[in-house]
C-alpha cells in the first residue's frame, strides 16, 4: 500500500524535475525567484529518486561517533545470541570500524569508510592494541589479504602492502589498479574488497546516484588480478554491494545488494545474490528484487532479462558484510553457514535491520534459513537515534569465534560457543 | 603517506567494563565535569560557556555532543585545519574530546547579537527548506546527534562555512553537507547566513 501510493507519486515526481533542471540552468534566476521556486535545484545525491511531493522533517542519515564510545559505556547487556553464545567487546577505540581482514599470523586488519585510517589490532604482552597503520587514506572501505600481502580499496584505486604484518610500522604500498571512481562525485564511490580463489581481487563500483542509467564500468562487481593489473567486468546490474564472499565448497561468489530508495517503507528488497556465470546481470536499473520493474526505467528492460536474487532480505535493512562459517568453535550445524551484517535504516519510517544474520543453505546452494544471530542493537524502531550500535562486517578468527565490527561505536566485538 | 602509531591499551576498558554494572546506562559518553575543567583554553576564544563573542568564531554552547566530538576529531585528523584551532585539538585524547563536547552541550545558548536584514528574515525559511537545511538539522535548525546546532550560529563563521561547502574544501562527515551545499547559489549562501545568525531560541 506504502509501495504503490509512492510508486504514483513518485512516477509523477520523476517527470518534473528533468524539466526544471533544464529551464533553470541558463538563466540564474534572483534570490527572490529562486526562493518560490522549490523544485528548481537538482537535489542532493542521497535524496535523488525522492517523492517530491513530500519533505520529511528531521530525515537524516546517522553517522558514526568518530571519538568512539568505551567499552563501559556500551549497552552490552541488550545484545542477544543464541543459546550457548556469548558476545563480548572485543577492543574498543577503533574509529568507526569497517571491513574486517585477517592476517596469517592473526593479525586482524580494520578499515574506514568516512575517516582515512587503516588499523591493525595486535596482541602485545598479553594486552590488546590498537595500532593505526595507514593515515590519510580517501575512504579505505575495502580491505582483503592474500597471501602475506593486505591489499587496500579506496574510492578510486587499489594498493598492495607486501609482507604487511612484519611491516605494521612502515607498511611500503605498491599501487595495483587506479581509475576506479569514474564521477569523482558523490554516490556509492567506497568499495568492498574480497579475494577470490582464483587470486583475484573482487570489488564494487556502484551506483552513482540512488536511482539512474550506470555507464560501462558503474554498478557492476569488477575483478583485477594483482599480478597482471588486467580488470574484467564480471556482474553488471548490482546497485551496489558491500558485502562479498566466496563459498567455500562451490567456490561461487556470493554478495549483498542495497536496493534503491524512495519506493516505499516496504520496498524493493535488499538482495543476496549468487554469481553464476562471468558477465551475468543482476537488474539494476531496470529491475528491483528480481520481479519489480523500476516505475521509470522499468520502459527499458524487463525483469526476465536478469538474475533474481536467491534471498529477498527485507526493504531498508542495509545489508554489508559477509562470510561463510568455517571455524571450529560452532555447533556442527554452522558448518558454511553464511553470517550477514545488516547495517539498517535511516529513511525507513520504522527502522529495521542493526543485527548480525545467520542465513544457511542446503548442499545445493538454496537458501533454506534466514534467522537472526546477533541482536538487541535497535532499542525504538521510531527513534532518532533508533540503536545504539550498527554492525558492518564479520570475520571468523582462529579460534573459531566470530567478530563482527561496528562503526557507530568504533567497536569490535567478538561472539564465541562453549557447550 | 604519512604513517604514524597510535597505540592503545584496552586493559582500562576492560577494569572499567566492571564499572558499567554501577553507572547507569543511559549515561553521556563525556563527562560534563570534566570537560568544564578542560574548558578553559576554550572559552579563551569561544567565550564564556562557548558563547562566542566574536563572529568569525563560532559559538559551542548548545551544541549536540557528537557533532562537537566530530569537530574536534576533524581538527586533530586534520582533516580541518586553522591555525589557531588545529594546535589546541592535536594532543586531545578520544576522551578528551567527549569530556569537552558533553560539557559545551550543557551550556546555554543566548540570544545572537547579530540582526538580521528583514528582506532576509522574508527569504530565510523558504530559502532553508528548498536547500534542505531543515531536512537534516531540524525545523529549528537545532540539529541532533552528528548535525550541529546552526540556530544563532555566529553570522561570519556560517557565510565561511557554507562557502567552504559550496567550494568542497570543508571537511564533511558523510558527503551530506558538500552533497547539500553544490547547489547553492552565492548570494543565496549569504542570505541564508544572515537568516541563520541572527534566530533567537
Amino acid at each position: 500500500m506504502v509501495m504503490k501510493h509512492a510508486l504514483s507519486a513518485l512516477a509523477l515526481a520523476l517527470a518534473m524535475p528533468a524539466f526544471a533542471q533544464q529551464a533553470a540552468a541558463p538563466a540564474a534566476p534572483a534570490a527572490p525567484a529562486a526562493a518560490a521556486a522549490p523544485a528548481a535545484e537538482p537535489p542532493p545525491a542521497w535524496k535523488q529518486g525522492i517523492d517530491g511531493t513530500t519533505q520529511p522533517v528531521t530525515l537524516h542519515p546517522f553517522a558514526p561517533k568518530m571519538t568512539g564510545v568505551a567499552a563501559k559505556d556500551l549497552k552490552m547487556s541488550t545484545l542477544k545470541v543464541p543459546p550457548g553464545f556469548k558476545v563480548e567487546v572485543w577492543v574498543d577505540g577503533v574509529p568507526e570500524a569497517r571491513s574486517l581482514a585477517i592476517g596469517q599470523k592473526g593479525t586482524v586488519f580494520v578499515s574506514n569508510r568516512n575517516a582515512k585510517n587503516v588499523y591493525a589490532v595486535i596482541e602485545k604482552d598479553g594486552k590488546r592494541e590498537v595500532k593505526t597503520i595507514l593515515k590519510g587514506q580517501n575512504s579505505p572501505n575495502g580491505i582483503a589479504m592474500i597471501g602475506d600481502t593486505l591489499f587496500v580499496a579506496e574510492h578510486d584505486k587499489i594498493t598492495r602492502y607486501d609482507n604487511i604484518e612484519s611491516n605494521l610500522d612502515n607498511p611500503k604500498g605498491e599501487l595495483v589498479v587506479d581509475g576506479l571512481d569514474p564521477t569523482n562525485g558523490p554516490g556509492h564511490f567506497w568499495k568492498f574488497l574480497a579475494a577470490g580463489p582464483d587470486g583475484k581481487l573482487y570489488f564494487n563500483i556502484g551506483s552513482p546516484q540512488n536511482i539512474t542509467m550506470p555507464g560501462y564500468n558503474q554498478a557492476a562487481i569488477l575483478r583485477v588480478d594483482p599480478k597482471t593489473k588486467q580488470m574484467e567486468r564480471v556482474a553488471t546490474g548490482v546497485r551496489n554491494s558491500v558485502g562479498m564472499a566466496f563459498h567455500p565448497t562451490t567456490n561461487k561468489l556470493w554478495f549483498t545488494e542495497h536496493a534503491r530508495d524512495w519506493l516505499g517503507d516496504d520496498g524493493p528488497n535488499d538482495e543476496l545474490n549468487v554469481l553464476t556465470k562471468e558477465g551475468e546481470d543482476f537488474g539494476f536499473p531496470f529491475c528491483h528484487q528480481g520481479d519489480t520493474p523500476d516505475p521509470e526505467y522499468g520502459k527499458y528492460n524487463t525483469c526476465a532479462m536478469s538474475t533474481p536474487p536467491v534471498l529477498k532480505l527485507g526493504a531498508h535493512v542495509a545489508p554489508l558484510g559477509i562470510r561463510f562459517y568455517t571455524g571450529n568453535m560452532f555447533p556442527a550445524e554452522y558448518k558454511n553457514n553464511m553470517f550477514m551484517a545488516r547495517h539498517g535504516s535511516w529513511n525507513r519510517s520504522t527502522k529495521q535491520g542493526y543485527d548480525v544474520m545467520r542465513v544457511v543453505l542446503d548442499d545445493s546452494g538454496k537458501v533454506t534459513k534466514y534467522e537472526p544471530f546477533l541482536t538487541g542493537f535497535l532499542l525504538d524502531d521510531k527513534g532518532d537515534p533508533p540503536m545504539w550500535g550498527r554492525p558492518v562486517d564479520v570475520q571468523v578468527i582462529g579460534d573459531g569465534s566470530l567478530l563482527v565490527s561496528d562503526d557507530y561505536n568504533g567497536v569490535v566485538y567478538r561472539v564465541s560457543y562453549a557447550k | 603517506m604519512t604513517i604514524f602509531k597510535s597505540v592503545q591499551s584496552v586493559a582500562a576498558a576492560q577494569l572499567a567494563a566492571a564499572a558499567f554494572l554501577i553507572f547507569p546506562v543511559f549515561a553521556q559518553a563525556g563527562d560534563v565535569e570534566a570537560g568544564r575543567a578542560r574548558a578553559q583554553t576554550c572559552v579563551a576564544c569561544h567565550g564564556p560557556g562557548g558563547n562566542s563573542p566574536t563572529s568569525s568564531v563560532p559559538t559551542l554552547a548548545a551544541q549536540p555532543e557528537q557533532a562537537l566530538a566530530t569537530m574536534l576529531y576533524q581538527f586533530r585528523e586534520e582533516n580541518r585545519k586553522n591555525p589557531v584551532m588545529s594546535p589546541f585539538a592535536a594532543n586531545l585524547s578520544n576522551t578528551e574530546m567527549n569530556d569537552l563536547a558533553a560539557y559545551f552541550e550543557s551550556e546555554k545558548r543566548l540570544a545572537p547579537k547579530h540582526q538580521t536584514k528583514p528582506a532576509n528574515l522574508e527569504l530565510g525559511p523558504g530559502l532553508a527548506k528548498k536547500y534542505n537545511c531543515t531536512q537534516c538539522h531540524g525545523p529549528e535548525l537545532k540539529g541532533l546527534q552528528h548535525i550541529p546546532n546552526i540556530r544563532g550560529q555566529q553570522h561570519d563563521y556560517l557565510l565561511a562555512q557554507l562557502q567552504a561547502f559550496k567550494a568542497m574544501k570543508r571537511a564533511d562527515m558523510d558527503g551530506n553537507m558538500t552533497s547539500a551545499s553544490t547547489g547553492l547559489k552565492d548570494e543565496d549562501i549569504v542570505v541564508l547566513a544572515d537568516y541563520i545568525a541572527g534566530l533567537g531560541n
